[in-house]
């Protein structure tokens, strides 16, 4: 089909017209005098500590040399100052960060957000993982959050105590040998003969959350019905409960003094994590430089953080702010972000790149964008829900009973599920 | 400015001398002309209404409402706290928190009252132990817990270290209910028994020596001397020390959560009251619940504050009579 001229024409005017109406609406119920204009110079954005690579943050003002352009990175707990300002109406910023966990939140308050796609976010989509796009969009299709980041996440392991354990570790040799939970629990368990003391497991909620991960449901539907109590969440519970019953578990939550510990002296020498755990496997055993190395996720990836960037309903300029969110998260910027900030990219044409494709010495020179890049495109689109958070609270607390109180695993599951249901009738879901 | 400064004082008694029986305007008249000394004190009770007590106001106002932060309130009537009293972490937090203010309290004012007296008959470099003492204080809660985090850690920690260098064996101590309860009590012991024992050396300090010449004439031993001469002049000093325990130990929130994050630990053991409050308001975006369970926490400090006061005070009644 060939589109006329003419026809290219009012569709372009057509588009143009709908932004103009739909951010002026979006306006409307903004008494702000400052927001009805649309064509303020003077533009910011609020952002905290590694969520943006500084350099490319830094870069804007040249880039638009026709703004001011002022960016302030936001300390302490992000969101509760993003909801402190939003309802206080005041000094709100032109574009804003929304972390990862916190994007279902704001999908609840969608009306607070301009709808990326009026400004033309529907030319760009196609660069960018489908998935993620998902994620920052509303269940009616409006686009929200604009993907900054993702977390696709594997096998993280130390190919050196795997093979003192006599278990597969070249990483081709632990793909095929630990494809699935059960096998990857099998060799857990193998492990644990060979080398007392030794864990496959850092604790069992890390395996539930990533097999919850890997399926397309959570804990409510669109419909805010709970599907806690389903077949994809006991399934994922069993797993976890499993991996506590073949003692592989370590039992510790990893961040801390233990796990760290433990990462140095190879009695953890495994860890399923988002790609953003390399760095802290990094910074905190350096001294096993060159002995990790990363393979795909037993049974699939999952995707753990990732933030996006969003547009306020009060924004001076809305068509400037997306021209600066799409420039700032262009590929070749997601690629500067990797490089300065650790930011896994969300738009795949990144994942050619030189700063993606080149070998990593702390991982044992393996190009680990190899396991990465296909893990980040295979990730399951699942609808979360704004009270998400909430329902989960109970199995990872009861699975923590099961894990460290010897607590029978079905009784838990009971208890879970009628905690979460609990939970959920009071913000309505049922 | 200086005006009227000057003029209105003079003028209120002329008017105080013409119209006699009308009292309040002068009264108001005599208010304003203390202006200087009413903005002098002022700073306090801007920064108070500003930050203490309109959120306080807010907060009983928010207990009544659904609210998610950002969308419109929804007036819930009494919802939040019926669903308060059926909610079993609620009690299970009530249930921390008491257990860790007990646990932390009782051994802080014992120690902090031995020590005091240590420190009252010490002799040389006497600014240095106070000092000491004291630091604990004033260092950052934050920066303890995540110390403490280290030497309580379970594989690597220097507790443990400790425990298996005399053969007992290692204790999961963050992994565990009572540890977790046990590791947040010794850190609040750490922090708060240097302060309470200068409160109380401050005590001691007022006691006249004489009593204690009297009480040794009598043949008074030095266990007789502490129970019957200095723990009842110290009385009033350990009321003040208890209720400020009770406010500060029932709002325990910054260990728990810097040493065992958004979980609370084990069985959510390391979850206190304040704990479930903030984590209801900001973590849940429940921000009605999270009022209601602040304004019990309000509540039940305020009860137990009473309590002790009451406790304490009947003692002295009972020994005065």
């Amino acid at each position: 089909m060939t589109i006329s001229r003419r026809r290219l024409l009012q569709a372009g005017l057509f588009t143009a017209a709908s932004a103009a109406v739909g951010a002026s609406a979006a306006c409307g119920g903004d008494d702000d005098s400052g927001s009805t204009g649309g064509d303020s110079k003077d533009l910011s954005l609020w952002y905290w500590s590694g969520g943006l690579s500084d350099k490319v943050v830094a870069d804007v003002s040249t880039q638009f040399s026709d703004i001011t352009f002022k960016a302030t990175q936001v300390g302490g707990s992000f969101k509760d100052k993003l909801v402190t300002t939003i309802t206080s109406r005041q000094f709100m910023p032109d574009i804003t960060g929304i972390k990862g966990e916190d994007i279902a939140y704001f999908m609840g308050q969608a009306g607070q957000f301009l709808d990326l796609n009026e400004l033309g976010a529907a030319d760009v989509k196609s660069q960018y993982l489908e998935w993620k796009w998902q994620q920052g969009s509303t269940p009616d299709g409006k686009l929200i959050g604009f993907p900054i980041d993702i977390g696709p996440t594997a096998l993280f392991y130390r190919a050196d105590i795997f093979s003192k354990a006599g278990l597969p570790s070249e990483v081709a040799d632990v793909t095929a040998a630990m494809s699935t939970w059960e096998t990857f629990f099998d060799n857990g368990v193998k492990l644990k003969k060979a080398l007392p003391g030794t864990f496959m497991v850092g604790e069992a909620v890390e395996v539930f959350d990533m097999a919850v991960g890997q399926t397309t449901k959570r804990y409510a539907d669109k419909d805010k019905k709970f599907i806690g109590d389903q077949e994809h969440i006991r399934k994922a519970w069993d797993l976890a409960a499993k991996a506590v019953q073949l003692g592989i578990s370590f039992k510790v939550a990893s961040g801390g003094q233990d796990a760290n510990a433990a990462w140095n002296q190879g009695t953890l020498p495994a860890k399923l994590g988002a790609a953003w755990v390399a760095g802290d496997i990094k910074s905190a055993a350096a001294k096993t430089s060159g002995n990790w190395r990363v393979a795909p996720m037993p049974s699939g990836p999952a995707n753990q953080g990732g933030s996006f960037l969003a547009i306020p309903k009060s924004s001076g300029n809305p068509k400037k702010a997306f021209e600066i969110i799409t420039w700032l998260l262009n590929a070749d910027n997601q690629a500067r972000g990797y490089t300065d900030a650790g930011l896994f990219p969300a738009a795949p044409a990144a994942y050619k790149m030189s700063a993606l494709t080149s070998p990593d010495e702390f991982f044992g020179g393996q190009v680990t964008i190899d396991v990465l890049g296909p893990a980040a495109e295979k990730i399951p689109v699942a609808y979360e829900s704004e009270h998400d958070s909430v329902l989960r609270e109970p199995f990872a607390a009861e699975l923590s009973n099961v894990e460290t109180k010897g607590k029978d695993p079905e009784a838990a599951w009971n208890d879970a599920v009628s905690a979460a249901k609990k939970a959920g009738e009071r913000v309505g879901v049922s | 400015m200086t005006l009227s400064r000057t003029a209105a004082p003079a003028a209120a008694h002329k008017t105080r001398i013409r119209i006699g029986p009308r009292r309040a305007p002068g009264r108001r008249r005599r208010v304003l002309a203390h202006w200087p000394q009413y903005l002098a004190i002022s700073p306090f009770y801007v920064l108070f209404a500003v930050f203490g007590l309109a959120p306080l106001l807010f907060s009983f106002y928010l207990a009544f409402q659904r609210w998610d932060g950002i969308g419109e309130m929804r007036f819930a009537g009494l919802d939040n706290f019926e669903y308060l009293i059926s909610d079993d972490i609620f009690w299970l937090s009530l249930w921390n928190t008491l257990l860790i203010w007990v646990m932390s309290t009782v051994p802080t004012l014992t120690l902090a009252l031995v020590l005091a007296v240590l420190l009252h008959s010490v002799k040389r470099f006497k600014a240095f132990y106070r000092m000491a003492f004291f630091i604990p204080n004033i260092t950052s809660t934050v920066a303890i817990s995540i110390f403490f985090g280290a030497l309580f850690a379970t594989n690597y920690g220097l507790v443990n270290a400790g425990l298996e260098a005399v053969g007992l064996p290692e204790v999961s101590w963050l992994q565990n209910a009572w540890g977790i309860k046990i590791v947040i009590a010794v850190l609040t012991v750490w922090q708060w028994t240097g302060y309470n024992a200068i409160i109380y050396l401050a005590g001691l300090q007022t006691i006249p020596s004489d009593l204690y010449e009297q009480a040794r004439i009598d043949g008074a031993n030095a266990v007789q001397i502490f129970r019957h001469v200095t723990l009842p002049l110290l009385r009033p000093i350990i009321l003040f020390t208890v209720v400020l325990s009770t406010v500060g130990g029932l709002q325990t929130f910054t260990e728990p959560k810097v040493l065992l994050g958004d979980t609370a630990g084990t069985g959510q053991s390391g979850l206190t009251m304040v704990f479930y409050f903030y984590r209801s308001a900001f973590s849940h975006n429940d921000y009605g619940y999270g009022a209601a369970i602040a304004v019990v926490v309000l509540l039940v400090v305020a009860l137990f504050t009473i309590l002790n006061w009451a406790l304490v005070q009947r003692g002295q009644n009972e020994r005065s009579r």
